[in-house]
This record gives structure tokens, sequence and C-alpha cells, in this order.
């Protein structure tokens, strides 16, 4: 169901393209000798620059830079290459290896050091190793293809990118508006990383009183405060070994916000009344439907926190972005419902699954997925009509959406009632609306709404 | 003995490449020569240093040995050994053979 495409499967690694960046013609030639016949694609650069130009172009899943090279070092190719794009690999080859360039190198995230003379064993077993030619990563993918259902481009390339980090322990922030699987990409990378055999657990940091959510998250000794008659070990406790996942990050109030970034700086825990630090390793996953840079220019969220969570940033698109996936999704939740409560197998008719594939989303997933339970509760024939979508569609949950989102979609579905009452005539709908016609057919045109589609349409549907 | 050609076996993949290396190593030489003439031991150095890089990589692993002994010679400001350094090159690169396989 998903489109996982062949790239993903390669066991012999010839999709793999590498970029080698070295000065020296001789080196270049040599390494690309090397790779070639062990199955990878290579592409080469003669300068930092020329690196970063073929980058952009060539896409490689691996770069291979020398250390001392003209004006821009291999450090900075580094550097620069992971402002943009923080998981490409880049492995160092050094000729004049001082220990300090090795340290500052890795500090900097390069995934290996090597020394000149080069050696063809080492440097193969160095490339297979960054780029888990075996089987890890194959096991990841797994997990992402029955999680996650998809055929879009734009959810093909957030999982590439959370696959990548799925195999690594860094710090992950997922942005996305209410309702667009903000933590089933969470549990995805828990589940397909090193921790998966230790505890997720999320926590919604705006649903909890700031009182509380200090101790529900660090824990608090008996006595701590009147009503603490146990001790409370806390999630991040609960946690130990696993993720956890702070949900609505950017509603933690800015006091909690210092307290969450020392733990994050030392990996300690100190419970609310006690004197004692305790370790804690735990992978932390973040989410917010907020815009947490806003908050941040704003003072209502810390910056030296914003960064620190933020390691790897992970932006879901919304429902209305990636369309082609609602005929998918709607298959696997009337899937899931029948499973769930039994029963004939319902199906959308056509018109009906056109309109879920248009409909504007402002609750994403989660309200593609309400939508769907509600029709095929309440559908009691085999095939779903129209008009029971319609009907669902209207009877949205409110407390998905923010004011902007509801406004909206009210304004939609105002447009579409007044269409449908004077069937299509657009004079009669904007006299209903109390707008001139040229205002009423703006706010048709920005709702993308076609007047005519209402046109010889049964108003009763 | 100093004339008696010393075998080398290299890696057929590198086949269509060691021409074009062995030449560039025959210039190597050159520029060493040149170098010691004026003193310029940055020179030697930076050639030693690329000598010592891709040598081995290629197979000739004497290559790599001598690029190291001029490249630190170079570095510690030592002229001495340079001359000597230079023309051991000079006659390993004229007698190699090399076989592919």
């Amino acid at each position: 169901m998903n489109a996982q495409n062949d790239a993903a499967t390669g066991s012999t690694g010839s999709q793999y393209r590498i970029l080698v960046v070295d000065d020296d013609a001789e080196i270049r030639d040599l390494l690309s000798v090397w790779l070639r016949r062990a199955g990878l694609g290579v592409d080469t650069a003669e300068s930092g620059p020329d690196a970063l130009t073929q980058i952009a172009h060539t896409k490689p899943d691996l770069i291979i830079t020398d250390l001392i090279m003209g004006a821009m070092s291999g450090i900075d190719l580094l550097t620069e290459v992971h402002q943009d794009n923080p998981l490409l690999p880049v492995i160092l080859l050094s000729g004049r290896a001082q220990i300090p360039d090795a340290v500052r190198a890795t500090h900097l995230g390069s995934s290996a050091f090597l020394t000149k003379p080069a050696d063809e064993k080492e440097l193969l077993s160095v490339v297979q190793k960054v780029l888990r030619l075996g089987g890890e990563r194959d096991k990841v993918r797994r997990v992402f293809a029955n999680m996650l259902t998809y055929q879009s481009p734009c959810m093909a390339q957030l999982l590439q990118r959370a696959e990548l980090v799925a195999e690594t322990d860094v710090t992950v922030l997922i942005a996305g508006a209410t309702g667009t699987g903000k933590e089933m990409i969470a549990k995805a990378i828990h589940l397909a990383g090193s921790r998966r055999e230790y505890p997720f657990v999320a926590v919604n940091c705006g649903a909890i009183p700031e009182q509380l959510l200090e101790s529900e998250l660090f824990g608090h000794e008996k006595g701590a405060f009147t009503g603490a008659h146990v001790r409370h070990e806390g999630l991040f406790k609960a946690a130990d070994g696993g993720t956890l996942f702070l949900d609505e990050i950017g509603d933690m109030p800015l006091a909690l916000q210092a307290k969450l970034l020392r733990v994050l700086q030392d990996f300690t825990v100190r419970p609310v009344g006690s004197v004692k630090n305790y370790p804690v390793n735990v992978r932390i996953i973040s989410a917010t439907h907020r815009d947490l840079e806003h908050l941040v220019r704003e003072q209502q969220f810390r910056e030296d926190l914003f960064y620190r969570l933020r390691v790897v940033p992970l932006d879901m698109p919304t429902l209305a972005e990636r369309r082609e996936d609602i005929p998918l999704l709607v298959t696997q939740f009337l899937e899931q419902f029948f499973r769930r409560n039994g029963g004939a197998q319902k199906h959308f008719s056509p018109d009906a699954l056109e309109v879920l594939v248009t409909a504007p989303w402002p609750g994403n997933i989660r309200q593609l997925n309400n939508v769907v339970d509600m029709c095929a509760t309440l559908c009691k024939t085999a095939t779903i009509p129209l008009s029971q979508v319609r009907s669902a569609l209207q009877d949205r949950p409110a407390e998905l959406q923010t004011l902007k989102e509801a406004r909206q979609a009210f304004e939609r579905n105002y447009l579409i009632t007044a269409l449908r009452l004077t069937h299509g005539n657009v004079a009669n709908a904007a006299r209903i609306a109390g707008r001139n016609r040229t205002e009423f057919y703006k706010l048709l045109s920005v709702h993308d709404i076609e007047a005519a589609a209402f046109r010889g349409e049964n108003a009763d549907q | 003995m100093a004339d008696s050609k010393i075998l080398i076996r290299i890696d057929p993949d590198l086949e269509e490449l060691i021409p074009g290396f062995l030449g560039n190593r025959a210039n190597d030489v050159t520029k060493l020569r040149e170098a010691l003439t004026r003193n310029d031991l940055l020179t030697i150095r930076n050639i030693g240093h690329s000598l010592k890089g891709v040598g081995g990589g290629y197979g000739f692993i004497r290559l790599s040995e001598l690029g190291a002994e001029l490249e630190q010679a170079a570095k510690e400001n030592n002229p001495i050994p340079l001359a000597a350094l230079i023309q051991q090159l000079s006659e390993y690169l004229s007698r190699i053979v090399v076989e592919y396989g």
C-alpha cells in the first residue's frame, strides 16, 4: 500500500550515491574505483564549493571529503552540509591526522575520520557501516511501512528523513497542524529504533495544569506538597530506556521550560521536593501545532530549549497537502472500523469518495477518520452515499480546530449551503449572504468552490 | 642490482589509471629536484605528503614510504637526506614493471 520504491531495498547498494571530495585527482580516481566496484554510485568534486553545488543536484547518501583542501576545509564543508541536512553522513579523510582535528570532526557530527594513505578494506567497511547496508535499515523501513499509509511524494520525503532519525538518538521536533499524525510518526520512530523494547510514554503538555505538569514529568517525593501522599516516579523515569513524547510542547509554561532544558543538558531529573538528581536515559521527541519560532520571538518559548529540541525538525503536511493519500487512508479506516466493530464491510460510492478527496479537512487525518467512522456507523446500505458524507462533514467536531480553521471551515460550509439552497444561483446566494456578487465570487474563489457544480443538484441531498 | 626490475602486481581495475599515475610521479621527481635547488622545502613537503597519500592505495607501498620520509624531513627543516631520497624515488620509478592481476 505504501509507495516504497525500490531505492529502499537496495541490498547491493547500487542506488546509494557517494560524493568524493578531494583536491587531488588521484585520490578521487582511486576512491571512485573502490566504491564503484563495491556497487556504489560515485560523483566527485574537487573543492568544498564544488561539492556544495553538486550536493544540491545529485543528493548523495554519503560524502567522503579530504580534510585539507583549498580555502574551504573538510570541516567547513561538514559544517555547511549539516546546516541544511544534519543527517547526511560525512566521512573525513586526512593525510595529516591530528587528534584535535579528529575530535573536532567527531564533535561536529562526522560519521568517521580516516587517515591517508587510504586503505580500501577500511574505507569500504566504514562506508558500509555508515550507510548501514545491512538489515537494520530494512527493519526500520518495515516498521514505517506497517504504521503509515501514504503514496504522496511529500510524505515519502518526510518519512525518508524520519527513518534516518529512527536509527539515531537525536532529538526530534515534529511540527504540524492538529490531527496530522504527529504522535503516529513519533511512535514509528520509537518502534523502529533501538529503544523499541523500552516504553514509549506520551504526555500532552497543554492538557495538564502547570502545577501538576512538573511533578508528572519529574516525579515528586512523598510529602513534597499537599496531597503528595506517596512518592511518584514521574514520566521521565517511566520512560527510562525508551522515548518520552512531549506533545504540545509549545504550551509548556516558561518556568517548566527552564527545568526541561536542564534535564536535556545533563540527563538527570530532580523530583519535586527532592535534593537529589537521578540519571535518566530517555530519547525526547516533541511536537507542536504552534509556530515555535514565533513563540521564541515573542519570548514565550526559550530559544535555547527550542534549538535543543529541534535538532532535526520534521514538518507534517496537512491532509490537504497530501490529497492523493485520502483514498488509501479511507480504505484503511474502513477496514479498521469493521475489524473493530464487526458487521459487513461497506464502501464509499465514487461521488462520495470524490467529496472526501476534495473536502478541506481542517481537522486533518483525525477528522477524516472520524468522518469515515461516522459514515460506517450510520449508513445502513453496503454503499455509503454522497449524502452521508456531506452530512458527516458538516457534523465536524469543533475542538479539532483553531479559531481561524473553524472560521474558514464555517465560511466554506456556509457558502456551500447558500449555493445548494439557491441551486448554484450566485446572485441569490449573495443576497442571502448579504454580500454583493463581486464579493461573493471572491469568497467562492478563495475556497475554490464552483457555483456551476450546484446547478441542477437536489437541494435535499 | 640498481638497475634490476621490480615487479609490482596491480589491481586490474586500476589499469586505466596507472600510466597517468606513473607519469605524474615522473613529474614529481622533476618538481622535487627543482624545489631542492631552490631550497623550497614547503613544495617538497607537499609532494611528499601527496605521495604518501596515494602511493599505497594504487599498490605502490614504497612510494608511500618515500613520500612519508620526504614529508618528514622537509617538515623538520632537514635538507640533508632530501637529495638521496629523491634519487631513490627516481631509481624506484625507473625499475618498476607493472603486472595487472
